[in-house]
């Protein structure tokens, strides 16, 4: 069960989307190493899993690192502010490129929700934790779990 | 950060001068992400500084790894698709034509990672079918790349870069966060280590060979003295395919350029099989030349630090073309 | 060229549309299949291109590609998904419904130029 979703899959689909789409060269991203800080202000973004195999993919940061990443993908100036949409979208469409990934590992064809982002994780009652990784993103966490059922 | 002005004509100039590719204003940027990989490498502070010392000291080395950074990506299948539609509505069909296509033997030189011997390998496959047997060796100097060549492995960023998706398609299965090259092609391709300017690669003498964009890293001599190699490895009327920028003339005689629809390839000629010429009196002595980009996953040095040694005297031939054209020439051409 | 950007997230309309600004197409944006149809429908030059996403709320990609297909007006409009589907199963079943291209992402802006090359729309090596 834990093996259907490996954490070296989850951390090349996260390696690919920085790579090609937040920094544009390679090693923008590497694995956290030690504890992960206690979050000051997290902000979350998910996707649902539906089919033969339900869960939901998520990533957490602290805002200010989503904003970065936001102005990342949005082509923003380091100093231009982040407006909620436009973090909702960015960071939501980070979870909808990874929870795509990990779907296309699953042995059978599922379906995907739309993303959504929260200030919180809301849990997934009924899961356990399948996988996960947490990246170093120009020195700040990010944490992506995948859940699913047990 | 961004590059001085001048930076930018002088890297812009010599991008079109060597590859015909304009590189229009408002690409800076792309000239800053391509070349600070390789400043970095040299130690330089920026690209304006690292471009300052090339210009300082331009050897056919340095320049040519700027070009190549910013004219190739490392990763590619069929992006530049005429090669391989000049092997699929020619060089085929006219091999087919001369008689008895039983087996065709295809060597890809400095092959990295092995998406061009894949390329060819499905390109192939469109167009032959058995009993005909495919024989392709892929070479590298790098045992790293040939091992992921082996596997036939490719990241999902690689495989959308430059591959049809009806091929992906048909030659795929998802493996885990990537995906693998069917099993059919895998067994159609030879991955062998090897050192450009030693002997050939056995599973020649080949029919098709690929050398696309290793030539302009080298100085003339080590060119011919590749090129004399090459055409050892190629059957008389075989096919070398170079990369757009590359060229045999001027170089080595023993190749007729021969164009189809959109691609330029070169036939090898007959003067080896009729009469040896004579060994000039000075053997050529390639330069070392330095891997010009080391980095695992890109295209690594065909040839890194050679020791100066002495190659295979390049036969002094006479001006103009070396054979007489037969009856057999362009046949399946247009 | 005009080409249009069907995509739910403003994020990756403006990647894709910015890249394709770059290789000098004139997108336009739509947030579902079903905004796109209808701008379609307003009339004037057909585009060139179309870059869709899969998942997408009103009206999904696939949907938008199979209606599109079954007009004859809009049959020299290319079609190209642009989307984090990525099963084999699912780019058959996208090239099966009438789709030319499939971009899987996440991608970077200069594989959405080797598509282009692959597909016709760019002058082979324009632009490095």
């Amino acid at each position: 069960m834990t093996t259907l979703i490996a954490g070296d899959d989850v951390y090349a689909i996260a390696e690919e989307l920085f790579t090609a789409m937040v920094d544009d060269e390679p090693g923008a991203v590497s694995q956290w190493f030690g504890d992960t800080p206690a979050w000051q202000v997290p902000v979350v973004a998910w996707v649902d899993l539906h089919g033969g195999w339900a869960g939901r993919a998520s990533v957490t940061t602290e805002r200010a690192t989503a904003d970065d990443l936001a102005r990342a993908l949005l082509q923003m100036g380091a100093d231009e502010p982040v407006l909620e949409e436009d973090l909702h979208d960015a960071f939501g469409e980070v979870a909808n490129v990874v929870g795509g990934n990990v779907k296309a590992l699953l042995p059978t064809q599922g379906t995907l929700g739309l993303p959504q982002v929260a200030d919180h994780d809301p849990g997934l009652p009924g899961s356990v934790l399948v996988t996960e990784v947490v990246l170093d993103w120009r020195g700040r966490p990010l944490v992506l779990r995948v859940r699913g059922a047990a | 950060m961004t590059i001085s002005q001048d930076t930018f004509a002088f890297v812009a100039d010599l991008v079109r001068r060597r590859s015909a590719i304009l590189l229009e204003p408002g690409k800076e940027y792309l000239v800053e992400s391509r070349l600070l990989p390789l400043a970095r490498e040299t130690g330089a502070t920026g690209v304006d500084q690292f471009v300052a010392q090339l210009r300082a000291n331009p050897t056919p080395a340095r320049t040519a790894v700027v070009v190549e950074a910013l004219t190739t990506n490392e990763t590619s299948w069929f992006r530049d698709v005429a090669p391989f539609d000049a092997l699929r509505r020619h060089i085929v069909p006219e091999l087919r034509a001369a008689g008895g296509l039983a087996r065709l033997r295809v060597w890809s030189a400095a092959c990295s990672t092995g998406q061009e011997a894949y390329s060819i390998a499905m390109t192939l496959q469109e167009v032959l079918t058995p009993p005909v047997a495919v024989e392709i060796t892929a070479t590298d100097l790098n045992e790293q790349v040939l091992e992921r060549g082996r596997s036939g492995t490719y990241t999902q960023l690689e495989v959308n870069r430059g591959l049809p998706a009806p091929t992906l398609v048909r030659h795929f299965r998802r493996a885990g966060s990537g995906w693998q090259v069917s099993d059919e092609l895998r067994r159609w391709v030879t991955f062998r280590q090897h050192n450009l300017l030693d002997v050939p690669p056995p599973g020649g003498p080949f029919d098709v060979v690929f050398l696309r964009n290793v030539l302009i890293y080298f100085d003339l001599p080590t060119k011919r003295a590749v090129l004399e190699r090459v055409r050892g490895a190629l059957r008389p009327g075989g096919y070398l395919v170079l990369g757009a920028a590359e060229t045999t003339i001027g170089v080595h005689d023993d190749y007729e350029r021969v164009v189809l629809d959109r691609a330029t390839v070169y036939r090898a000629g007959g003067a080896r099989a009729a009469a040896a010429a004579p060994a000039p009196a000075v053997a050529a002595v390639p330069a070392p030349v330095r891997a010009p980009l080391g980095a695992a996953g890109t295209r690594p040095a065909p040839l890194a630090a050679v020791p100066p040694r002495p190659v295979l005297p390049t036969p002094a031939r006479p001006a103009g073309p070396v054979f007489a054209p037969t009856s057999t020439r362009g046949a399946g051409l247009r | 060229m005009r080409a249009l950007v069907i995509d739910d997230s403003r994020t990756m309309r403006r990647i894709v549309a910015q890249g394709l600004r770059g290789l000098g197409f004139e997108p336009v944006e739509a947030e579902h299949g079903q905004h796109a149809l209808d701008l379609l429908a307003e009339g004037g030059p057909v585009p060139a291109l179309a870059c869709i996403d899969w998942n997408m709320p009103v009206m999904d990609g696939l949907t938008f590609v199979t209606r599109v297909r079954a007009n004859p007006q809009w049959r020299d409009m290319t079609l190209m998904m642009v989307t984090t589907e990525s099963e084999h199963s699912q780019i058959v079943r996208a090239l099966a419904a009438g789709a030319h291209e499939y971009l899987i992402k996440p991608f970077s802006v200069d594989a959405i130029r080797e598509k282009l090359e692959l597909l016709g729309l760019m002058p082979v090596g324009e632009s490095a």
